[in-house]
């Protein structure tokens, strides 16, 4: 169920590079430890198919995740970048996703200003007993940065590709 | 605009009475019609102190120098300035009884070429608010005004703001002149030095100014009080205050009108939350 | 060895530039955000080889780039590899349109250290390979003082081929070096030599007159060596560092510094070796890893600095390392100009 790029892929970013046709987007999934991450655990117990592009990181909670993070996986090997905690009020910690929160939307609109897609960096709120709607995310989330192409702008280095 | 007489009067006064060590105000460049900060220990140098409207630098970035640490500080703040002592005490890397301070109400700098600064002409807290002492007469608070260039910046499409900003990171040479003139970047180990940071040790590339930049105003975003110290730093004269605009107006439009600093025991934006913050850019 | 000297006027130089863009690699200011910089430019309307002293970047970054790759390595279970980088795009041949008489003289400075106990031979193939035309200035700006110090501004040699604005739109190609000579020979079409006219020679002489008295900043930098190298213990170091907001620009910016700092960027087995920029003003310049830094404060930096500048690189290389363009003032936040800060430190008494 691997997300396949289409021929003439290209980045939408900068539209005069054309993907290579093997090219597969990798997602950087950061996921809390308390929902997300026991949600997208459930997706995998109740055999539930999602899009292996996704490379997961657990965090303790979604505000541990610093925007620098978000930044350091674009400039690497990320195309994608999904961020996802618990809903709003079922912090483990009571605030912890209410402070991440602000600093994911100022974040995204400040990335969206700079030249990157809106859709390069999204965000979720998936419960532990919503192994559905995680596979859902997943699929949206790639098929969207699918659609994008591949990330080339300030890759690091050795990362350019 | 010009308060020199009066603040060459209050520096000899505190000296005299032995309330403050050091004062920090402005002097004549000696060579132009520019002023530069003036770091004084000696209350004979007092007759140096000048203000009008070409005083530009924020003089609270030198209360985290060693000429300062721990003394007791007479200095002058505009609206701006004042902004960011609030942050800085708020902070605790102040205290606020070793502080003098001599607030003016700010009528707007001008650049070196005489021109009225852009941040000046949409300042909405022109008045100093935190002070001791003040000058001129209160103006009182102005309707926030969002920045004309990311109006315009707004209107582009993808690609060319990608264009635009891929320049701006390209002129940046690394220097770190914008984290060491902002006042509020008081870190002694900064992630964005080049010898801290994890991902870009050392080199001056485009994308390593990317991520230093970047990085730099999400820790700058709603603390940023637009005093454009980092601006007049920069040797490749980039237009920093975009990043800092943006930041700022997304937090006011969705965080309460929140701005940085105007009230005193303000924390930033990121430092508290509201069940009503805008929560439909999540899935 | 005398050279030629040329004269033309405003369209001859206009073709002539034309010419060298489209035969050769040629860089020249280039206009970002208000700010000129060296950039590879393909038509002269990109470029403006007059840009104005207080507005141009230097051209050390075109011989000691910001950044650049010293070696690849790579290691795996069969051990570890290191291998070159690719070609040195700025040893190619090459021309650099509109320099300042200054920005010549640093790379002259400069050869000194490249030349010294290590050979550095990429600044020195890009130095051979490149020829530099430079434009006399004929105004000084307010923090320029290059004719104060250990050069000759008139008859500088650093530079391959020198223009000189004579009166009445004259203007005058001058070649400096052997490569400029020949340089010139093969560029120059229908341009006639004055060869040592005598009312050519006044007249360049006359414009360097009064680009010589337009100088607000003057001093005798011998009497400065000399002063600064007894006052190392001098206090003014601490006043006149006073309101450093110590932010690197200076070092960044200036035709001279040459300090720079070794990083290695890898990603898990494979790495990049930089050589990038450094400045004595930062903190972190002199930290040990054992965590002691022998210059904690601010004045010491700057002491560092200004004895590198007017002392050490004296003694060690016979020349002194500023070369009196005024970009750290015109750049610093609060425009601190080193003309100041050693003047200052060489009008207080002995201190021992």
């Amino acid at each position: 169920m691997e997300a396949e790029s289409k021929d003439k892929i290209v980045s939408i970013e900068k539209p005069e590079l054309i993907a290579p046709p093997d090219w597969k987007p990798v997602i950087m999934g950061i996921l809390c430890n308390w929902c997300s991450y026991a949600g997208s655990d459930l997706t995998g117990t109740s055999r539930t198919q999602y899009p292996p592009n996704i490379r997961i990181i657990r965090v303790p909670c979604s505000s541990r995740v610093d925007p620098w993070f978000i930044i350091k996986a674009l400039q690497t090997t990320a195309d994608g970048v999904l961020i996802s905690g618990c809903h709003p009020g079922d912090c483990h910690y009571i605030s912890g996703n209410y402070y991440a929160r602000r600093r994911f939307l100022v974040t995204k609109e400040l990335l969206k200003m700079v030249g990157f897609h809106g859709h390069r960096v999204q965000f979720s709120w998936v419960s532990a007993a919503e192994g559905a709607k995680f596979a859902q995310v997943v699929k949206k989330v790639t098929d969207d940065v699918v659609k994008l192409g591949p990330l080339h702008l300030y890759k690091k280095e050795n990362f350019n590709r | 605009m010009d308060y020199s007489n009066q603040i060459r009067d209050i520096a000899a006064k505190l000296f005299a009475e032995g309330k403050i060590d050091v004062f920090v105000g402005y002097r004549m460049s000696g060579f132009d019609d520019n002023q530069v900060p003036v770091v004084i220990t000696d209350p004979k140098e007092t007759s140096v102190l000048v203000f009008t409207e070409k005083s530009v630098f924020n003089l609270t970035n030198y209360l985290k120098a060693d000429h300062t640490r721990n003394k007791r500080v007479g200095l002058v703040v505009k609206g701006c300035d004042s902004r960011s002592l609030n942050l800085l005490l708020t902070e605790s890397q102040v205290k606020r009884d070793k502080l003098y301070i001599i607030g003016v109400a700010c009528e707007g700098v001008v650049d070196d070429k005489g021109n009225k600064m852009q941040n000046c002409m949409e300042c909405f807290i022109p008045d100093a608010v935190v002070y001791d002492e003040m000058l001129g007469k209160l103006q009182g608070k102005k309707d926030y005004i969002v920045n004309a260039d990311i109006t315009e910046l707004a209107t582009k499409g993808l690609v060319e703001r990608r264009e635009y900003f891929e320049e701006i990171f390209e002129n940046c040479i690394r220097c770190n002149a914008c984290r060491h003139s902002c006042p509020l970047c008081y870190c002694a180990k900064c992630c964005i030095d080049q010898e801290t940071s994890t991902l870009y040790n050392g080199t001056n590339t485009s994308s390593s100014a990317f991520h230093a930049l970047m990085t730099w105003s999400l820790h700058l975003a709603g603390r940023c009080v637009d005093c454009r110290n980092c601006e007049k730093a920069c040797p490749s004269h980039l237009p920093l205050h975009l990043l800092h605009k943006q930041n700022e107006k997304v937090i006011y439009e969705n965080f309460q009108n929140h701005l940085a600093g105007v009230e005193e025991g303000d924390r930033g934006a990121f430092y508290k939350y509201s069940l009503k913050d805008p929560d439909d850019f999540i899935m | 060895m005398s050279f030629s000297t040329f004269v033309t006027d405003k369209a001859g130089l206009q073709k002539l530039y034309e010419a060298i863009i489209s035969k050769h690699e040629t860089y020249a200011p280039v206009e970002k955000f208000g700010k000129y910089d060296y950039k590879k430019v393909s038509s002269l309307k990109e470029c403006d080889p007059d840009s104005p002293i207080a507005m141009t970047m230097s051209v050390k970054p075109l011989f000691f780039p910001r950044s650049s790759k010293i070696m690849k390595y790579e290691s795996n279970s069969a051990g570890t590899s290191v291998s070159e980088t690719e070609d040195d795009h700025l040893a190619v041949p090459r021309v650099i349109l509109g320099v300042k008489h200054c920005d010549a003289r640093g790379l002259q400075v400069l050869e000194a250290v490249n030349k010294w106990d290590y050979i550095d031979s990429d600044f020195q193939k890009r130095r051979a390979n490149t020829v530099i035309f430079s434009t006399r200035c004929d105004k000084a700006d307010t923090h320029c003082f290059c004719t104060s110090l250990d050069y000759d501004v008139e008859n500088l040699d650093a530079t391959d081929v020198a223009l000189v604005n004579g009166i009445g739109g004259k203007l005058y190609i001058q070649a400096r070096t052997e490569k400029g000579e020949n340089f010139l020979k093969e560029n120059l079409e229908k341009q006639s030599a004055v060869g040592s006219q005598q009312s050519a020679m006044d007249d360049i002489k006359k414009q360097y007159e009064a680009f010589a008295a337009s100088f607000r900043l003057k001093m005798d930098y011998k009497d400065v060596n000399e002063k600064m190298s007894k006052r190392f213990n001098s206090p003014a170091f601490e006043e006149a560092s006073r309101n450093c907001v110590s932010c690197n620009t200076c070092a960044f910016i200036c035709p001279t510094c040459h300090c720079f700092k070794i990083s290695d960027v890898k990603i898990k087995d494979t790495g990049v070796r930089y050589k990038s920029y450094d400045s004595c003003n930062n903190v972190y310049f002199t930290l040990e890893a054992g965590g002691h830094n022998p210059r904690p404060a601010k004045y010491r930096r700057w002491r560092q600095r200004s004895m590198h500048k007017f002392v050490f690189y004296k003694e060690r290389f016979g020349v002194n390392l500023c070369v009196g363009c005024g970009h750290c003032a015109i750049s610093c936040p609060v425009n601190i100009s080193i003309f100041d800060v050693v003047n200052h430190v060489a009008s207080t008494p002995v201190v021992l």
